[in-house]
């Protein structure tokens, strides 16, 4: 490699002495003769990365005491066993971005009265969003770690573990995810206005730097039955962030059992009811009783199918939600689409 | 090691950076040195993360998958194991004032997963003569970096070649054989066919517990007690088939 074409000494402008600079600064004032500098091109981005607070010992508890929550192999506490336990640096694209602007548009609400008449009503809306957006993003691409972005934030900033500990590099764009930050920021301001309709908008979005989070996430690899799982835990916090882990075939049978005895009888009561119960409403109520008979089927099925292995955390395919299979707030909003 | 040097511009020493890092410092007259990465090619490698063990520990998690056919971790026989470096290019380019990055072939290959192409995750280490690779061999390139840097749009920022580590294992099951990759990094797994396990079991089991519930939700309109005894004994036999599907199939 020419080393003259790779390295390129700065110098400043007006003084010609040494300036330093840190990644990410756009202007610096030169030390010796005080000119105040702007630094065009490749600016780089400013990094922080954060303290490890965990040692291996923390780490491992953190990932056993993870074994007997949920619906996790009932033996896998005695037969489980922590082969490897390592820190790396993970990299995450973070910025901040306020949102303002308004949005304009109508909710529809429809109403029935006693006769069976429906009556359509349009309730006009104007909101004002104005609201800071924290944006992470992971910065390389994130294999099997299931783990996608950041939940803290605060800790203390030292770049001491560097040396200790592996670090992932970036490799993905900075600009991609500049614009999927202000792409996420408007998508959630629009969402908390609450306008159903929208008929008119304007939002602004005002970026601030983008920059890089180095965060220590331990990485725990455990064998259980001759198989290897993997969990990793904060290495701020010390909470676990992602993991998968071996089911419980009782426990998808159980599942199951519950889920078709609910949804069953559930359809069939709210079917009897409506039969005796020849109102004006009655049809509703049946078909609200089969729809929840059918979402309760659903997500006890999707566990009885997939529950032979608990994935936790932000893995690739949806897939990941069945660690959480008896959401009973997701089933209810989704039912809500249902009611009359 | 992992590292490479330039010549500082300023005093002549050799001053030592990471494959991640834009700004240097000279550690013998203290000025701040900018990598221009934009005119050389570079060599990064991921280390492997890793061990034997592990990628077999790993397969046999995969295999024992909800999608995976039941039993495949106990009844699939490893018939190899290796690891190698894998290469792809890396180009990142500046296209209208915005950084891009566009990852390609370099070596062909009918391995699975690889066609998806992307850098791992992984500990980006610069790649020189100094490098132990512990005797993994490395797949060379076939495919010039050049064909693509002609094709790409914008100015070019950096461009590397990536070597990543992977593990693949050859198995046999049911008479047939397989492959499956696994990112010897991370540890994700890439497989392009395998042993699947049907969903008809499953599906039965749910739909024929439903519905025999809802007949005797509706039964209990005119027998409360003959229903009664019946979802018991549907809960029991539910409870007993759900239990063997989930086992065994």
């Amino acid at each position: 490699m020419p080393d003259e074409a790779l390295s390129v000494g700065l110098s400043c402008p007006s003084c010609g002495g040494a300036v330093s600079i840190e990644e990410g600064e756009s202007v610096i004032n030169c030390r010796y003769c005080d000119s105040m500098l702007f630094i065009e091109g490749d600016m780089g981005i400013q990094t922080v990365a954060f303290k490890n607070k965990v040692d291996p010992q923390r780490a491992m508890q953190a990932a056993e005491a993870w074994w007997k929550k949920g619906f996790k192999a009932r033996d896998l506490k005695k037969v489980g066993k922590t082969t490897e336990v390592y820190p790396i640096y993970l990299p995450f694209w973070s910025t901040t971005i306020k949102v303002a602007g308004w949005v304009c548009g109508y909710e529809e609400k429809t109403r029935s009265d006693s006769k069976g008449n429906t009556t359509t009503e349009r309730v006009y809306k104007e909101v004002m969003v104005l609201q800071d957006h924290r944006f992470s993003q992971i910065a390389c691409d994130p294999g099997d770690l299931g783990i996608r972005s950041l939940r803290n934030f605060s800790g203390e900033r030292t770049f001491e573990d560097f040396t200790m500990i592996p670090t992932f590099e970036t490799t993905s764009s900075v600009d991609e995810a500049r614009k999927q930050a202000e792409a996420e920021a408007v998508e959630q301001a629009r969402r908390g206005a609450g306008v159903p309709h929208i008929t008119f908008e304007r939002i602004y979005t005002v970026p601030r730097k983008m920059s890089v989070i180095y965060y220590p996430i331990w990485v725990v690899r455990y064998s259980y039955r001759d198989r290897m799982y993997v969990v990793t835990v904060d290495g701020v916090g010390g909470q676990i962030l992602s993991g998968r882990a071996p089911g419980d075939p009782l426990y998808q049978s159980m599942a199951i059992t519950g889920g078709t005895a609910v949804a069953g009888l559930v359809s069939g009561f709210g079917l009897v009811f409506a039969t005796l119960e020849a109102g004006g409403s009655s049809g509703y109520i049946a078909i609200f009783a089969l729809a929840i008979g059918a979402g309760v089927l659903y997500a006890t099925y999707r566990f009885f199918r997939n529950g032979s292995e608990i994935i936790e955390g932000e893995f690739q395919g949806k897939r990941g939600e069945i660690g959480n299979p008896l959401d009973v707030g997701e089933i209810l909003k989704t039912l809500e689409g249902f009611r009359p | 090691m992992g590292t490479a040097s330039v010549g500082c511009p300023k005093c002549g020493a050799r001053v030592e950076f990471d494959a991640g890092s834009k700004f240097v410092r000279c550690s013998y007259c203290a000025s701040q040195i900018y990598i221009d990465r934009s005119g050389a090619g570079f060599y990064y490698i991921l280390p492997f993360l890793v061990r034997e063990d592990n990628a077999v520990g790993i397969f046999k998690r995969w295999a024992a998958g909800p999608t995976k056919a039941k039993y495949l971790d106990q009844r699939a026989q490893l018939a190899g194991s290796k690891r190698q470096y894998f290469p792809v290019y890396m180009f990142k380019r500046l296209v209208d004032g915005k950084e891009l990055i566009r990852v390609e072939p370099a070596g062909s290959t009918t391995l699975p997963g690889l066609h998806e192409l992307k850098v791992p995750a992984g500990d980006l280490k610069v790649f020189d003569s100094k490098y132990d690779v512990g005797g993994v061999p490395l797949i060379q390139p076939d495919i010039e970096m050049g064909a693509y840097l002609e094709k790409l749009p914008g100015a070019g920022k950096e461009q590397a070649l990536v070597f990543f580590p992977i593990w693949t294992l050859d198995y046999v099951h049911d008479g047939k054989r397989y492959q499956v990759v696994i990112d010897g990094s991370s540890g994700e797994v890439f497989a392009a066919d395998f042993p699947k396990r049907g969903s008809g079991p499953y599906l039965a089991v749910a739909g024929v517990g439903y519905f025999a519930f809802l007949a005797e939700a509706l039964l209990s309109y005119f027998s409360p007690w003959l229903a009664a005894m019946l979802i018991a004994v549907t809960v029991v036999c539910v409870f007993a088939a759900s239990l063997f599907v989930a086992w065994r199939m």
